[in-house]
């Protein structure tokens, strides 16, 4: 076996040693998020004495906020602050000592996480197309899914190094976590994770679409609901590909710095 | 080999003063205070080499091993290890060398060991005929066999440190550093691990650095020791050598009615001093003995080497 699947097989581990945890984050968060979007949308729709909004209806809006937390899972990888809770707490040192790369090792630990978090998505909208929208299963939905899928995934390598960049700071930095607060934030409401992007005025749209959020989360969402073309898609990946690069380069700068200025703090 | 030349090392910290004001200040100007942590040290060892490195706490101990160890970049100054520059991270170095820290876990806790092991063992590059043979060894010497399967965290501190030696030896390191391996462990299971570095430096002659507060430690482990006071080095040598420094002086230990103490005495003044202390107490006892190490270490750890 070679030892980069040996850490993917470990991290798979360490994901299922916690049963409960997995469960309830699977199933209880998915019920809890299903029942607060169809009471708040359904009330919505009935005060309004509507059936759609913006292109979405309840069911439509129902699956938008079903997809929305997932696909954040997905991004966010490993649990938040993955890297400077480890640099804060000692437990960093180790990687310094083993005869491996400290960003490859946390990029194959993040991104098996976040391909857990890819096949939650595809057993959540499957389940909520067949069991809530009734649908007939279409190769053209399920293409939907899975090029929505590659794209989170695709958001997942993109968002690791924007995370990896800002978390880095803490080699030398006393607290990263409002910067990493704020970063959620950011992803979140740029994203169209609290509403989807079709709500905002087209001015505010503009200027979302600036940032590399929008990108992120909205597109891959909006492709599973099959609302993108192909040419958007490939669109969304090339715009990825260059903030990719840009944070790619962000990090290879902080580590370079951090390792001079790392203190061992915590030992 | 081991080689430290003219090695520096100054952490920068931010002080702030006490109370609300001090807060509300250093919200908009930090005052920045330096830290002299190591100061120009040179050190040799050779291969198989075990030293103790003593001292007090915020001596510079760690700090050393950590520069060794590639953790931390020096100020100034050149470390060579086995030819290689320790922060410079080649993985030559890093697979063979270790840092067992005391306090530190570096197993998953999460997992069973054998779980951490498998993923030491392709990280290393172990082949695995010297893996079986390794787990084997180190498991059969430490006594943790029956542990090997069960979840990291559920085990006792002893078998926790036991399961990091096993860990950090696994690749059978050339250059090993011991940061307080004992620390917090019951007597027994101090004793445990004691034995078993004894017989692995003999086993495979590494080189080896080891800090301990506990003198147990140092005494059965190491035939040679610095001692290292305010990040410079007081005493380079062998450890029976150490009890000569004082050897002009003697220890009375001496019980009154009223207190216990001892008192160090240079040998030409022991029969005044002993007349004195009759004369103005009440003994109840009274003892004449060779300092021990541990008073030696503990002397020149508050007064360098002026006493001897």
């Amino acid at each position: 076996m070679k030892w980069w699947t040996s850490i993917i097989s470990q991290e798979i581990k360490k994901i299922l040693s916690y049963r409960s945890d997995f469960w309830v984050t699977f199933v209880g968060q998915t019920a809890i998020q299903l029942v607060i979007a169809r009471a708040l949308w359904s009330s919505v729709f009935e005060s309004q004495g509507v059936v759609s909004m913006q292109g979405f209806n309840l069911e439509t809006m129902t699956l938008y906020y079903l997809i929305a937390p997932v696909g954040t899972r997905i991004l966010l990888g490993e649990s938040f602050g993955f890297i400077s809770r480890e640099i804060y707490d000692g437990t960093f040192t180790k990687y310094l000592l083993y005869p491996l790369s400290f960003v490859q090792y946390k990029t194959l630990t993040y991104l098996t996480n976040s391909l857990f978090y890819v096949l939650q998505l595809f057993i959540i909208v499957m389940l909520y197309r067949m069991f809530f929208m009734k649908a007939a299963f279409e190769p053209t939905m399920f293409l939907n899914l899975m090029a929505g899928m590659a794209l989170f995934f695709i958001g997942a390598v993109v968002y690791l190094s924007l995370g990896m960049a800002v978390e880095l700071i803490s080699l030398w930095a006393d607290n990263v976590w409002s910067l990493m607060v704020m970063l959620r934030f950011f992803t979140a409401f740029l994203g169209g994770g609290f509403i989807p992007m079709s709500f905002y005025p087209e001015w505010a749209r503009r200027i979302m679409y600036l940032t590399p959020f929008p990108y992120l989360v909205s597109t891959p969402i909006r492709t599973i609901m099959g609302d993108v073309s192909g040419a958007e898609v490939m669109k969304c990946i090339l715009v990825m590909g260059v903030w990719w690069v840009i944070f790619r380069v962000s990090v290879h700068f902080i580590w370079r710095s951090g390792q001079k200025r790392y203190t061992g703090v915590g030992q | 080999m081991i080689q430290v030349t003219n090695l520096s090392k100054s952490f920068s910290s931010h002080v702030k003063e006490p109370g609300l004001k001090g807060s509300l200040k250093a919200l908009v100007k930090r005052e920045k205070k330096i830290k002299e942590a190591l100061k120009s040290v040179t050190l040799k060892i050779d291969q198989g080499e075990i030293v103790g490195l003593i001292g007090a706490n915020g001596a510079g101990k760690t700090t050393l091993v950590k520069i060794l160890a590639g953790i931390v970049h020096p100020t100034a100054g050149d470390v060579s290890v086995l030819g290689y520059r320790p922060w410079e991270r080649d993985n030559g170095y890093r697979k063979q060398m270790s840092l067992i820290m005391g306090q530190k876990n570096q197993v998953w806790w999460d997992l069973p060991a054998l779980d951490s092991f498998l993923l030491l063992k392709e990280i290393y590059q172990i082949d695995d005929a010297t893996y079986k043979q390794s787990i084997e060894f180190l498991a059969d010497t430490l006594m943790v066999k029956d542990q090997l399967k069960t979840q990291v965290r559920k085990l006792s501190l002893g078998e926790r440190m036991k399961i990091e030696l096993m860990a950090a030896l696994l690749h059978r390191p050339k250059v090993i550093f011991l940061d307080e391996p004992t620390i917090g462990l019951d007597i027994s299971a101090q004793k445990a691990v004691r034995k078993f570095l004894r017989d692995y430096q003999k086993e495979w002659q590494p080189m080896t650095i080891l800090t301990s507060h506990y003198m147990e430690d140092i005494k059965e482990l190491c035939p040679r020791v610095v001692i290292i006071k305010e990040g410079e080095f007081v005493y380079d040598g062998a450890l029976s050598d150490i009890q000569k420094l004082l050897g002009d002086e003697k220890v009375l230990s001496v019980t009154t009615a009223e207190k216990t103490f001892k008192v160090n005495v240079p040998r030409l003044e022991l029969a005044r001093k002993t007349q004195e202390i009759f004369e103005k107490d009440e003994v109840l006892d009274l003892n004449i003995m060779d300092p021990s190490v541990e008073d030696i270490i503990e002397s020149i750890m508050r007064h360098g080497m002026k006493r001897s």
